[in-house]
């Protein structure tokens, strides 16, 4: 294609844009829209998964260590945990820390524990977090086959239970976004499609001149994908203002909510610029094909 | 220029529009086609136009059989003929040079080409001084003299006009009609569909009447009147 006939096109686009500015506003109306709505469970979704991982995280594995080990001993242990895959973090709590911890959760009849400090009970112990809930059997299990560790526990059905609810979450929150996505296609394909339709007569000409059907194409392709960008562009800007203004009111008020910081969207606010794009000149190429067939 | 052999046309629903027509257009004729309303004009120019398909038969239109032309050959094809419509079929948000201009940006003519070829058929129309006017600021009989400005400024080897001056009055029709003959007289073949008897009269040139979608007449010289 030569440089000066797609100038003409992009001049083309721009032009008709201005020119149907009703329908432009309409069509570009739509995609802000169902990107909105779009962008929102992205936002949600998003959130619910990474404040459901951190509570999947918080399930602890504690093992127990043989109360005769060395100093060395225990390292090794610690190094060997911190190897196997899945584990995410691992902290060594001590007789004298586990038997401290033991008194504060028993508060006021902490008296009970009296004495205990010359002869502690307790063993020393490590604290285990897994990657995800998934891996907390996998990592109990091979804890417990280490040597010099005399017991494993850990919350079994807190993370079984916590297992299913988030893969529900995530299921269901996919199942809307894949919805949401599809209307938007649709809603967009059909503005576009009215667009067109106000245009047929142009198109029209345009074959009894002996224009080629690319020729006639090109012109609205660049249209629906520049109004697919500036649709997403609105979207984008009105849900990184509000979910950093949101982000601001929760910080102030709430601080027990912690929610993605903002530029983890960033990339999201890209994939869905270039998907406005692509929604809005696959809506035009489809809704043009019917009035080329002359 | 043009040659229809044993053409039929029966359309999906049944409508037999053109029955066993043959005739021969050599190139610098003026023709009218001729005949009452569904006599088969617009088919037979649709079929010219390669916007439908012969039932039987084929076409053979500057040197080549429209049955045997690709898909995608069809728009170059296309560049070879002008059309005129009786609703002049121009675009409203353009100006009078644009819409004449826009013939040549289809066909991916340059700029310079453009700025010096549209006043240059814009004053053979005699349309030079409304060139920035709207098609909605001008008379039936300007905006028809678009529309044949933008038919004749790619050069075509064809112009063919349906019902050219079906929506003007009788002065503004002969204009137009002048106009085609002037562009005859250039070396172009001209075809003219019209029920306009009147003019078909005075013109004395060779008519193809159309009845039913059959050929009642082809005649050099010929008049409106169909003897039978």
């Amino acid at each position: 294609m030569k440089i000066r006939t797609f100038a003409y096109f992009v001049k083309e686009a721009v032009k008709s844009m201005f020119r149907n500015g009703l329908m432009t506003l309409a069509s570009i109306g739509a995609v802000a829209a169902a990107l909105l709505v779009l962008g929102c469970f992205i936002i949600i979704t998003l959130n619910i998964n990474y404040i459901v991982s951190d509570i999947e995280s918080q399930v602890e594995i504690t093992a127990y260590l043989n109360d005769s080990l060395e100093n060395d001993q225990i390292n090794d242990i610690g190094r060997e945990i911190i190897q196997i895959k899945g584990v995410k973090e691992v902290v060594f709590v001590s007789k004298a820390q586990a038997l401290e911890e033991f008194k504060e959760r028993l508060k006021e009849h902490k008296n009970i524990l009296i004495g205990l400090e010359e002869d502690n009970p307790l063993p020393d112990s490590y604290r285990i977090k897994a990657l995800t809930p998934e891996d907390v059997g996998f990592v109990a299990e091979k804890v417990s086959s280490i040597k010099g560790v005399a017991e494993v526990k850990y919350a079994k059905e807190v993370a079984d239970k916590l297992f299913t609810i988030t893969r529900w979450i995530r299921i269901i929150a996919l199942g809307f976004m894949a919805i949401f996505t599809l209307v938007a296609v649709f809603i967009i394909s059909n503005t576009i499609k009215i667009t067109v339709f106000a245009r047929r007569k142009e198109i029209n000409i345009m074959k009894y001149i002996g224009a080629t059907d690319w020729f006639i194409r090109w012109p609205f392709f660049i249209e629906g994908m520049l109004m697919g960008f500036i649709g997403a562009s609105i979207a984008i800007s009105i849900l990184m203002g509000g979910y950093y203004y949101l982000l601001k009111v929760l910080y102030t008020h709430i601080r027990i909510i912690k929610l993605l910081p903002i530029k983890y969207f960033y990339d999201y606010a890209g994939y869905m610029a270039l998907a406005g794009a692509i929604i809005g000149s696959l809506g035009s190429t489809i809704s043009i094909r019917k009035f080329l067939k002359v | 220029m043009i040659r229809a052999y044993n053409v039929s046309k029966v359309y999906e629903n049944g409508v037999v529009a053109l029955k066993n027509v043959s005739f021969k257009i050599d190139k610098g004729d003026f023709v009218f086609v001729v005949g009452p309303s569904g006599a088969g004009k617009t088919t037979l120019i649709k079929l010219i136009f390669k916007e439908e398909e012969p039932t039987e038969g084929y076409l053979v239109v500057a040197g080549r059989n429209l049955s045997r032309l690709r898909r995608r050959d069809v728009p170059f094809y296309r560049r070879k003929i002008g059309v005129v419509f009786q609703d002049f079929r121009l675009l409203p948000q353009k100006t009078v040079f644009e819409n004449v201009a826009f013939a040549m940006e289809v066909v991916e003519a340059s700029k310079k080409e453009i700025h010096r070829k549209v006043p240059l058929v814009l004053e053979l129309v005699g349309l030079l001084d409304r060139q920035k006017a709207f098609p909605s600021e001008l008379s039936g009989g300007e905006k028809q003299r678009v529309a044949l400005a933008r038919a004749i400024v790619n050069n075509p080897e064809i112009i063919i006009a349906d019902e050219p001056t079906g929506n003007l009055d009788p002065d503004t029709a002969w204009d137009i009609i002048d106009l085609l003959k002037e562009i005859n007289l250039r070396g172009t073949t001209v075809v003219v569909a019209t029920h306009a008897s009147q003019i078909v009269n005075t013109m004395k040139q060779r008519v193809i009447a159309l009845r039913k979608g059959l050929v009642v007449k082809d005649q050099e010289r010929g008049g409106y009147r169909i003897e039978n």
